[in-house]
């Protein structure tokens, strides 16, 4: 459907379509519109008018968006918009119709829309980059449910630092009856597995987490996602929006290595009441300031202190025995884990104030978050 | 409250005298390289007849007078003197704070009743750091640190000034208004473009006119200084917030790899230092000066602290990249800093 160089370089481009689908498509595509002002063209958004149909494309060269909505189409071709422009003039155009044209040799295009007319510069389709061709692709049918599931649970353990690319994408790999993601910024690790039904494709990458997190968002809707794996890329479509993602080079740390196999506690807990105490207390761990965390006999004491602003404690009962302990970890990771926990009660399994804690629902193996410790000063 | 800043006299050129005393007589300069960029850290009181003084080009020195002796500085070694003086010092006022290897702020109240006494307890202290060091200091007495830094520079080298309280304001009112901690070039040509020359005269200053001349903040705070009024008390345990360490080249440097490289050894010195204080760090900063001294700095915070100086190294490098894209050209100095520091630390899976 989509094969931009077909399209190129034709004479004039006219088309036609609904304001409204063209408005809706643009801010799907325009997700994939680069940030950065360094390379311009990555600031624009492909249209390429043919076969009935108006195609959009942008890409920041990690991940693109491609989309394509119904059209009048009286002249076949193809032409790069400023996206942020286009976006925000179409959602403000006055008619439900709206043509675009583009004439041999302008460098420009006429937008027009009721009695509303305007030119707008346009860049040359042919610098646009070559997005992978997503149809032609060999492609599965994965269950939306447990795709977006398993990205929701683990994305935010990746990490946001470029300086380690391996971290900041997502292992996701497909196992037979299952698909299995983990991620990590090396502070915290989520993994997650979830039962599939019928084939699944053949497939371990590591993908970047922005562009699963974005997958989710798209494919909130959807009842199917396709998937189609290419040796660099990795392609999703969605209701016929088609999100492609580099696949990131190197090797995702060997992560079952790093589970601890046993541990001295098993304290549960119930999950919201936890998650309350955690957020509150939170609050007044500023500034990076640890989350401390007493176990003792019976009771659970949470607690943070920053200096200069103010401090908090709360208790819970819990089932715990043995000499206290205490232990600290960045208030922000923790919340997150409790979070991803689902289920009414959640599991603290540790070991020591210094090794790593690990956060399960009871009763349940099929999601962990580790978390490692902040060893707290004095 | 009754408080002294002491100032060692001299404090590196005094020491390079102890160490080696065929040089008293001399006119001696502690500094950097006279030939080169070097600036003049400290000189003796036998140079400064030639008009030099700290922070000057240690070129100009050199012309001011040829056959003064130019010593580079030996920073291990005025810490070993600095040490004996601040024990010396405690054995007589227990609570002091250091504010520099060579100055401090000591608590006289606490171990005097009134300014006599202070008088005393003040020749007490520069008999003991003479005793412990045979280095000489002056001493400042008064009710606030401002007053109390103002009056040891008064009587130098040996010298000891007493401001009772009361005399404050008195006391201060002749000096020129850039002596008052607090009054940096800029609000110097301020004030003295309108013709307040003297810390009296600031102090004099109507509302009106000092919101004019200083606004905001400043002006008030810096009037209740010129006036002997400054609240602030002895910090005891000062905080160390940020860590950080510079270098100024012989020559401006414009290789990328060769700034690199002296990058990455600051980095490693940052974060030994960190490590010497069980610390980490969630900012780094890297500064970088251009030949027309206009200086830029870059910094970027981590979502968890570090002491890595690998770590470090890359970051600050990486800031490096980015001042000099913003303007490239040639350096005469960069700097690695970090700051954020906690006394905490996130452990990591991986390493």
């Amino acid at each position: 459907m989509l094969d931009a160089e077909t399209v190129v370089g034709s004479g004039t481009m006219k088309v036609t379509c609904s304001r409204e689908e063209l408005t809706q498509k643009l801010a799907v595509v325009s997700r994939g519109v680069s940030t950065r002002t360094a390379v311009q063209i990555l600031g624009g958004i492909l249209l390429s008018a043919e076969g009935g149909r108006l195609m959009l494309a942008a890409t920041d060269m990690e991940l693109s968006l491609r989309a394509s909505l119904e059209a009048r189409v009286e002249g076949q071709g193809s032409v790069v918009v400023p996206g942020r422009l286009l976006v925000e003039l179409a959602r403000l155009l006055p008619d439900t119709e709206v043509s675009i044209e583009q004439r041999a040799d302008e460098g420009v295009i006429h937008i027009r829309s009721g009695s509303f007319e305007s030119r707008l510069n346009t860049y040359t389709a042919e610098d646009f980059p070559r997005l992978p061709d997503a149809e032609g692709l060999e492609r599965h049918g994965v269950d939306r449910d447990a795709l977006l599931e398993t990205i929701a649970r683990v994305g935010r353990s990746a990490s946001r630092d470029e300086s380690r690319p391996v971290l900041t994408g997502i292992l996701v790999r497909f196992e037979p009856g299952k698909l299995v993601m983990a991620a990590t910024d090396s502070y915290r690790l989520s993994v997650k597995e979830t039962a599939l039904e019928g084939t699944v494709p053949e497939l371990e990458a590591i993908v970047p987490a922005r562009a699963l997190v974005e997958l989710a968002r798209i494919g909130q809707g959807a009842e199917q996602i396709e998937l189609g794996v290419h040796e660099n890329q990795v392609v999703f479509g969605v209701d016929g929006i088609w999100l492609t993602t580099r696949r990131i080079d190197g090797q995702f740390p060997n992560y079952k290595q790093l589970i601890p196999e046993s541990f001295e506690y098993e304290v549960p807990l119930p999950r919201d009441e936890v998650l309350d105490v955690v957020r509150r207390i939170a609050v007044m761990a500023q500034r990076n300031s640890p989350l401390r965390l007493r176990f003792a006999e019976g009771e659970l004491t949470v607690s943070a202190r920053t200096q200069d602003v103010g401090e908090a404690q709360e208790s819970l009962p819990v089932s715990f025995a043995g000499e206290a302990l205490e232990i600290g970890f960045n208030a922000e990771f923790l919340r997150d884990g409790i979070d991803s926990v689902v289920g009414e009660t959640i599991r603290f399994r540790l070991i020591s104030p210094l090794r790593p804690c690990v956060l399960q629902a009871e009763g349940s193996e099929d999601f962990l978050y580790l978390i490692m410790p902040i060893r707290l000063a004095g | 409250m009754i408080l002294a800043h002491l100032d060692l006299d001299a404090f590196f050129a005094a020491v390079e005298e102890l160490e080696q005393p065929e040089l008293r007589s001399k006119p001696l300069v502690v500094g950097g390289d006279p030939h080169g960029r070097g600036v003049v850290a400290t000189a003796n009181y036998e140079a400064r007849k030639f008009g030099i003084h700290s922070a000057m080009a240690a070129a100009e020195a050199l012309r001011r007078c040829p056959h003064a002796v130019f010593v580079r500085p030996r920073h291990t070694l005025y810490r070993e003197y600095s040490q004996a003086v601040w024990t010396a010092v405690r054995e007589v006022v227990p609570t002091v704070e250091r504010t520099g290897l060579d100055e401090g702020y000591l608590d006289i109240g606490e171990v005097a009743a009134d300014f006599a006494r202070a008088r005393v307890v003040a020749e007490a202290v520069q008999a003991a750091v003479r005793g412990a060091t045979s280095l000489s200091c002056s001493l400042g007495v008064a009710s606030s640190k401002v007053v109390a830094k103002i009056a040891s520079d008064r009587r130098k080298p040996g010298g000891l000034t007493v401001v009772p309280a009361g005399r404050e304001a008195e006391f201060l009112a002749p000096f020129d208004v850039r002596r008052l901690p607090g009054v940096g070039p800029r609000a110097e040509e301020r004030l003295s473009r309108s013709g307040v020359e003297t810390i009296g005269a600031l102090a004099a200053l109507p509302d009106g006119e000092l919101r004019r001349l200083l606004p905001g903040k400043l002006g008030p705070l810096l009037r209740d200084r010129a006036r002997g009024i400054d609240p602030r008390p002895l910090e005891t345990t000062s905080e160390t917030i940020s860590i950080s360490t510079e270098e100024t080249f012989d020559r401006d440097i414009a290789d990328v790899e060769q700034l690199k490289a002296e990058v990455r050894r600051m980095a490693e010195r940052v974060a030994e230092r960190l490590g010497k204080g069980s610390q980490t760090a969630r900012t780094v900063t890297t500064k970088v000066r251009y030949p027309d001294f206009s200086i830029r700095s870059r910094s970027t915070t981590l979502p968890v602290a570090t002491d890595d100086s690998g770590r470090i190294a890359e970051l600050a490098c990486a800031l490096l990249d980015r001042a000099l894209t913003d303007r490239p050209g040639a350096l005469r100095l960069v700097g690695v800093g970090v700051s954020g520091l906690e006394d905490h630390r996130q452990l990591a899976l991986l390493g």
